[in-house]
């Protein structure tokens, strides 16, 4: 764009002095720094300097209440690293994160291509799929923790019907994060639907049509036209959902609150609890620093790839 | 190559600019808070005037804890105050549970907006008491006419220091052993609590059919290291000592812990529960131990008779207190500090307690209360409440590291659901519980020391 004006600005008859033409850069960097500015100081105030702080506090020793703040160097780092309770966690935020992401997609993947045939209905059913979404997560966790009820629960009747009997969802340490990962799947797979059905309607019909002709089946349509041209959505949704679900919160702390003991315990429930319910500030900042590396790593990872298939697009 | 240049000046401006804003944010606490002061002062010195514009009304905010039918107890307390007198309107704000409820406050110290009574519940208050944010109360209660010899000891001394009172009891509970008497009849058991542990584990097979257990523990959430803080002492064992000294590996408290692991494991008449209230009710389970603060809510809601009883002896007896009381922030301005004092013995004196217990099922905290007409005529209607009230003298202040280490309670509450739901070494996962327990203690001892030099 600014090459664009530019050219057009040289190819002026009678060009102005350069003198002017610095006042102009000059101005438009005012402009730029004028549009930009609000944005970024908001940014700086909560985001940035939040997150300087927080290196900050995971070296020390403080309450929140205390006023004074000790410095302690590495020494919440050698408690969080050498406690059993961290590797539990951390493999729960994996199972969660992995198992969440893997079924949304799929199964949102499923979905979308259901719908994205000429079925009667299709608009109420994308509605229907599309509705908890928008759902408050902690009424879904209240709802969700009398459907898992063993005794009286809504599962346990559908399970008694063919004959299994109800696990005890929230009180086993083998079945509270099935649990969990059920609802989340189900809290958020409309999205991916969404996403899914919008990046299936992109893809060119005379694709597939080229493809029938050529006398390809339909696993082979969908391997050859359909995945290929959803990788870049794929992919978009694949690390959305990762980072969302590592700040998955609601849930757990209305259903389980990170039990029964530390089953279901995730790295920000974790944080929450040592932040907000111990009020240990160095700890929870160990955490949040734990969390934020994970991040980082898989948003460079993100750019990478995205560098890479950036041009790529089945219409061309 | 001139694009390179102006990109490259871009970047530097944009890199400049957001460390300049980072270092005037960095700045911020510190510079503009002495101008504040300057201004602050002389509006200071107009502020009684416009105070006694007001019609000396004096309005304070109260945050509590308590929602459902408990809730509408403590918003008709407040209510009943503020039609009692004129002088001070209390404002009711409802906070969350206990947990919300001292998280907020900690946000509300630090961000200079403060209630003026705050509840903290027994594990919550003493934070606050080494951070110095709640005031010490024996000149208010003096000056607004409060004995504190009218309190049940056992739950007063829990809020004194030093000789001094900080946190005045208001939800005050023990533990109570609650148990199904339809279940009970039909297994042909006499219509008690059992005596011991022995004999419940005697009983606990007869009162097992299909799916129905005997017995249910709650879980951490649900404050299940409160109960085994009883059934601890009741194997003669502790948590730690009042210095400080964390003893879950001592051989009691071992024991201890491997009689509850056996409850749900060899002898497997019990279980884990996530809504304990819930399967009582609905007799999922035939007995459990929880609080007398649910007594009113849980006879209200069953469809069989509630029958209740002391917790059962093992080597002695042992029952914790529990629950909340009311304290009052250190910055609360010292009229507003009065006024919230007349609330607080509004609330729990003779007829306060009264009120109070007999619309929840929490002790009669005000020992005029016990005694008075009305409460002696509910006991007689109500005899589990008699039960609750007469376990009361034999109660205990728990242990430190439960009460007053940060955490302690969901540390030690952990434990004991790897113990009982994953049938865990007991030894191993306590001591494990010690080290967590020893470290979290130690902020806490550091204050102690400077707090009460």
């Amino acid at each position: 764009m600014s090459v664009l004006t530019r050219s057009n600005r040289n190819s002026l008859p009678g060009a102005q002095g350069g003198r002017t033409r610095l006042q102009r850069e000059w101005r438009e960097w005012l402009l730029f720094v004028l549009l930009v500015g609000p944005n970024l100081a908001l940014f700086a105030v909560f985001n940035y300097w939040p997150l300087i702080y927080n290196f900050y506090l995971s070296f020390v020793d403080w309450n929140f209440l205390r006023e004074e703040i000790l410095l302690v160097g590495f020494r919440n780092y050698v408690r969080v690293f050498s406690a059993s309770k961290f590797y539990v966690i951390l493999l729960n935020t994996l199972v969660f994160t992995v198992a969440s992401c893997a079924l949304t997609l799929s199964i949102g993947l499923l979905v979308a291509m259901l719908l994205n045939q000429k079925l009667r209905g299709r608009n109420l059913v994308r509605a229907v799929i599309f509705s908890p979404t928008i759902l408050s997560g902690a009424a879904i966790a209240v709802v969700w923790a009398y459907i898992f009820d063993p005794r009286y629960g809504l599962l346990s009747e559908i399970l008694g019907l063919v004959g299994l009997p109800s696990p005890n969802w929230l009180t086993s340490t083998e079945w509270a994060m099935p649990a969990l990962i059920i609802v989340y799947v189900w809290k958020n797979m409309g999205y991916a639907v969404v996403i899914f059905l919008a990046g299936l309607q992109a893809i060119s019909k005379d694709l597939y049509e080229a493809a029938r002709v050529d006398g390809a089946d339909g696993l082979a349509r969908f391997i050859h036209i359909t995945l290929p041209g959803l990788s870049p959505i794929a992919f978009f949704l694949t690390v959305t959902t990762i980072l969302q679900s590592f700040q998955a919160f609601d849930i757990i702390r209305v259903m389980t609150g990170g039990g029964p003991a530390n089953a279901t315990n995730t790295l920000i429930y974790h944080l929450y609890e040592l932040g907000f319910v111990s009020f240990n500030a160095g700890e929870a900042g160990v955490i949040a620093v734990v969390l934020f590396s994970l991040m980082l790593v898989l948003t460079i990872l993100q750019v990478r790839y995205m560098d890479q298939q950036a041009h790529y697009n089945v219409r061309d | 190559m001139k694009q390179m240049t102006r990109r490259e000046f871009l970047s530097s401006v944009l890199a400049g600019s957001s460390v300049a804003l980072l270092a005037a944010c960095g700045a911020a606490p510190e510079a503009p808070a002495p101008a504040a002061e300057e201004t602050a002062a002389p509006a200071a010195t107009e502020a009684p005037a416009v105070v006694e514009q007001t019609g000396s009304t004096i309005e304070i905010t109260y945050w509590g804890s308590f929602s459902d039918a408990l809730g509408e107890a403590e918003q008709a307390m407040v209510e009943s105050f503020n039609s009692s007198q004129s002088d001070v309107v209390v404002n009711y704000q409802f906070q969350g549970s206990y947990e919300d409820t001292a998280q907020k406050f900690a946000a509300a110290l630090r961000a200079d907006t403060i209630p003026d009574v705050v509840l903290l519940s027994d594990v919550w208050w003493f934070g606050f008491y080494l951070a110095n944010a709640i005031t010490p109360l024996d000149d208010l209660a003096a000056q607004a006419g409060v004995n504190f010899a009218d309190y049940e000891p056992v739950l007063l001394n829990e809020g004194v220091r030093q000789g001094v009172h900080y946190w005045v009891p208001f939800a005050r509970s023990t533990p109570l052993f609650y148990y199904n008497k339809q279940m009970w009849e039909e297994a042909g058991l006499p219509d008690r609590a059992p005596e011991t542990w022995t004999e419940f584990a005697e009983w606990a097979p007869e009162l097992m059919s299909g799916e129905r257990l005997a017995f249910a523990h709650p879980n951490s959430a649900s404050y299940v290291a409160w109960l085994f803080q009883g059934v601890v002492w009741q194997h003669g064992g502790q948590y730690s000592t009042p210095e400080f000294e964390m003893t879950m590996l001592d051989e009691n408290t071992v024991r201890a812990g491997e009689f509850y692991r056996s409850t749900t494991s060899d002898e497997g008449w019990a279980m884990l529960s996530a809504d304990l209230n819930q399967d009582f009710i609905g007799g999922a389970v035939a007995s459990m131990l929880a609080s007398t603060g649910g007594l009113a809510g849980i006879q209200s809601t069953t469809q069989f008779e509630v029958g209740v009883g002391f917790l059962p002896r093992e080597a002695s007896f042992g029952c914790p207190t529990g629950g909340a009381g009311m304290a009052i922030p250190a910055d609360t301005a010292d009229e507003k500090k009065l006024a919230a004092m007349q609330f607080i013995k509004f609330a729990t004196d003779e007829n306060g307690a009264s009120v109070w217990s007999r619309s929840t099922g929490y002790m009669p905290v005000n020992l005029k209360a016990v005694e008075s007409p009305d409460m002696q005529a509910f006991f007689e209607e109500n005899p589990n409440f008699r039960t609750a009230v007469e376990q009361l003298p034999q109660t205990r202040a728990q242990d430190a590291a439960r009460v007053f280490v940060p955490n302690g309670d969901q540390i030690i509450g952990r434990g004991l659901e790897r113990i009982l739901v994953n049938n865990e070494d007991v030894a191993t996962v306590f001591g494990e519980v010690n080290t967590e327990l020893e470290q979290a203690a130690e902020p806490v001892l550091r204050d102690l020391e400077t707090r009460e030099a």
